[in-house]
């Protein structure tokens, strides 16, 4: 074969064909006028070392996918319901038991406004759902209350929003992880001294799921979901009946008729307290808005579905749950040895110990172990889109091979993580800082979203603003209520967003210096380069590498120097020579070194090079060409050119200053 | 076999001219070896002018023949199909894809047809199909392309 050309005989001498080689099919793929697309193979390492690491990294999260392939990776409503909503319906599991937890305080008369407790929240939880909806009908491109906020407040109350927000996604991960350990933990004692450990690696196994892509991540995490949610309803079901129909339960009966007497002395503080602890199980419900672009088109309208389902099923759930809590007369004084309220509400109904009350606790623990997937999905995609605003480092709104946010998920892996082990995976120190963020989120987006009717006006526009305000006036109040009865911990959550805001600021100006300095106007046409360019090869003696160097200095620049720095000077002398003979035309210099240091005199040189240049001219460039001797294995690597990476590290960011790396391979 | 049965072939060569029938044909084929397991072969023939050599560097270097084969691996790619994609340079188009399918051992030889007519308004097959049509040893496959509405 001859230049890429295969010359083929045909039947007769005259169709002789000749085959063209196609060198680049291997590794791209014409696809327009000057545009070439990287395939699979233009990926993978050449190195054997990069290879293994290549395939262990397949094997553990899947092949590359091509962006292509985004569409396909999209959730449908079924996958959406179950990754989005986890963290809202999960609450659904602990919810009833925060509101019993609060009012038993009040005794059993307190107790009896449990219901009516759970009734208002699920009345705050359609105003917020509605709130959402439109929210994912307004603002398609997701983000949730940042997008909200950033459209109608400015750039501060956004990134309030978008702090608070991250910071619950994290505490959802610590405090979900946390909470599920400790139901392992009640059930087999022994790993009690294992607590943390386990947590990091619940923590671990969800990242690597998620890192596998969103899709994947929801063909692993939705079965669970479903069957607790079916079993949850089944348990409302089955427990309405025993108690409307056949008449059992009774509750606080006795005290219900001393309810209406005893509501003054219950207290308001009481009841807003059994409120804001309720009000957790609004937790998550933010989440569908933040990951609107994760749905099949129609994105909006199939989030906004999703979100009505999950808002339903939250609110049957929640309510069905206390209802039968109220009505079976279940508390829960808040003892460590104490099973749940939805453990004795799943006893009650399929009977304590039987094999449906096993597979409901064990349905609940997974849940309560999957609830913080929501946040591994939300948060990513959170940081993505403040990254694509200059707020966050630009490499979290870059996809990973499998098309997640692999840098946003790794980030809220490690947090949690820290979190988990800082507060030893105990998930009573780490509720006070809970559920602060997601509240001051929910009052922000809910008052951008009055805003929104008011500068729209769209049909309906009063109706909504009116749904809005009521939301956000309630929100506010329970996230004063919450930040109060959960401080001093909870004003950690107020100090950190402050310091989250900062720091976006902080990056948002990095970038905005740096887009300025780098700025080419529009009109202006570049001329070609008038300063003039000189090249100093550093050397150490004659040799290949060395003359490549030089043969390539000539071909930048005419006027071409070397140094060789030494502290014996005879030996300079006897290099010199050489030189003279074997290189003429480039100067050597000659720099003595007294003291032995190679890298500092030569940086002196340079300085001094530029300082003898006419005030007057333009400095000129100053290439410094570096001989590299190419090591063959990467054992050896630390034997070579370890003066040519300290000289490196000495000259970058130094003005007028280019340092070119010229490799010298054996097989040249 | 039934006659109504799609046959299936072994290796199908399916000829490539850069028009717009290249994507009509390959995704045919692509669809049919799915069924079948059928091996694709494209190949994209250039024409080589006898003022040159026969080896000169003009397929390799141009843009727009790659583009062709690029184009069909892309689509088989899409139907998670694998072709293989050959580039030739030869003094005639039909005896080139006649030879290239006889070395193959194809069992099936597609081509694309567009809708043309010559001056005076005869319907034009062109040279290469008949051809390959006459000479080819294998099954051949003509595909033409819908008329135009402003030709009907």
């Amino acid at each position: 074969m001859i230049g890429g050309r295969r010359p083929l005989p045909g039947r007769k001498p005259a169709d002789r064909r000749v085959r063209v080689e196609r060198p680049h099919s291997a590794y791209f793929r014409w696809t327009g006028p000057g545009q070439l697309t990287a395939k699979e193979a233009a990926i993978r390492p050449k190195t054997p070392l990069g290879r293994l690491w290549a395939d262990a990294k397949a094997v553990l999260i899947g092949r590359p996918l091509a962006s292509v392939a985004e569409i396909g990776e999209r959730l449908s409503k079924k996958k959406a319901l179950a990754i989005f909503s986890s963290d809202a319906i999960s609450s659904s599991a602990y919810a009833t038991e925060e509101i019993l937890r609060a009012l038993v305080l009040g005794g059993a008369a307190a107790l009896a406004f449990g219901l009516q407790v759970s009734i208002a929240i699920a009345v705050l939880l359609i105003v917020v759902a509605i709130s959402y909806r439109q929210i994912c009908l307004a603002y398609p491109t997701g983000g949730g209350s940042y997008s909200v906020s950033k459209r109608n407040f400015g750039r501060t109350a956004s990134l309030v929003a978008a702090s608070a927000l991250l910071i619950d996604y994290t505490l959802t991960v610590a405090v979900s992880t946390s909470s599920a350990v400790e139901q392992i933990i009640s059930a087999v004692p022994a790993l009690a001294p294992e607590q943390v450990l386990i947590g990091v690696l619940a923590i671990t196994l969800i990242t690597v799921a998620n890192l596998r892509g969103i899709r994947e991540a929801g063909n692993i995490f939705a079965v669970p979901t479903y069957l607790f949610v079916f079993s949850a309803l089944l348990m409302i079901v089955m427990g309405a009946y025993r108690i409307v129909v056949l008449g059992e339960g009774g509750g606080y009966e006795a005290e219900i008729a001393q309810a209406s007497e005893t509501a003054g002395q219950v207290g308001l503080i009481l009841i807003l307290r059994a409120f804001s602890s309720g009000a957790v199980a609004l937790t998550g419900t933010e989440a569908i808005a933040t990951g609107v672009p994760a749905f099949q088109p129609p994105e909006s309208r199939n989030a906004a579905a999703t979100l009505a389902v999950m808002a339903a099923l939250l609110g049957t759930l929640f309510v069905g749950i206390t209802f039968l809590a109220v009505n079976f007369g279940i508390v829960h004084t808040g003892g460590a040895s104490e099973p749940t309220v939805i453990a004795q509400v799943a006893a009650r109904v399929y009977g304590d110990g039987t094999v449906p009350f096993l597979l409901f606790q064990s349905f609940t623990a997974v849940l309560l172990f999957l609830a913080a997937n929501t946040s591994f999905n939300a948060f990513p995609r959170l940081l993505a889109i403040l990254a694509q605003d200059g707020f966050m480092p630009r490499q979290f709104a870059l996809r990973g091979d499998r098309l997640a946010f692999s840098y946003g998920i790794i980030a809220l892996a490690s947090v949690a993580g820290l979190l988990v082990v800082a507060f030893g995976g105990v998930t009573h120190a780490l509720i006070p800082l809970y559920a602060v963020g997601v509240f001051i989120d929910f009052t922000i987006s809910q008052s951008g979203m009055v805003k929104h009717w008011l500068r729209t006006r769209e049909p309906g526009w009063a109706r909504r603003m009116t749904i809005n305000a009521f939301g956000a006036s309630m929100t506010a109040v329970v996230a004063v209520v919450v930040t109060w009865f959960k401080a001093p911990q909870s004003l950690l959550v107020l100090l950190l967003i402050p310091l989250l805001v900062g720091m976006m600021r902080f990056i948002l100006h990095q970038y905005e210096g740096q887009a300025n300095e780098l700025l080419v106007r529009d009109d202006l046409v570049i001329p070609g380069p008038h300063r003039e360019q000189r090249v100093v090869i550093p050397v150490n003696g004659i040799n290949r590498a060395v003359v490549q160097a030089v043969n390539f200095g000539r071909t930048i620049a005419s006027d071409v120097r070397a140094v060789y720095v030494t502290d014996d000077a005879e030996e300079g002398e006897r290099l010199r020579a050489r030189w003279e003979r074997q290189l003429p035309g480039v100067p050597l210099v000659i720099v003595e070194s007294p003291y032995r240091a190679v890298v500092s005199p030569i940086v002196a040189y340079l300085d001094v090079l530029d300082q003898a240049w006419p005030p007057d001219a333009d400095a000129p460039v100053t290439v410094v060409v570096l001989p590299e001797y190419v090591a063959r294995r990467w054992w050896d690597r630390v034997l070579y050119n370890q003066v040519a990476r300290r000289l490196k590290a000495a000259l970058v960011g130094r003005e007028h200053t280019v340092i070119a790396d010229v490799p010298y391979r054996r097989d040249h | 076999m039934p006659e109504t049965q799609t046959p299936a072939f072994r290796r199908a060569v399916i000829a490539l001219s850069g028009a717009p029938s290249d994507a009509r044909i390959v995704r045919l084929v692509a669809e049919l070896a799915r069924s079948s397991r059928t091996e694709m072969v494209a190949v994209h023939v250039v024409e080589i002018d006898w003022s040159l050599p026969l080896d000169a560097d003009i397929a390799g270097r141009s843009e727009d023949v790659q583009r062709v084969l690029d184009m069909a691996e892309a689509i088989t790619e899409e139907l998670r199909q694998t072709l293989e994609p050959v580039l030739l340079q030869a003094r005639d188009v039909g005896a080139a894809l006649v030879d290239e399918a006889s070395e193959r051992d194809a069992d099936l030889l597609v081509l694309g047809l567009p809708y043309r007519k010559r001056f005076g308004g005869d319907f034009a097959i062109g040279r290469t199909i008949p051809y390959v049509l006459k000479n080819a040893p294998c099954a051949v496959w003509v595909v033409r392309e819908p008329i135009p509405e402003e030709s009907s």
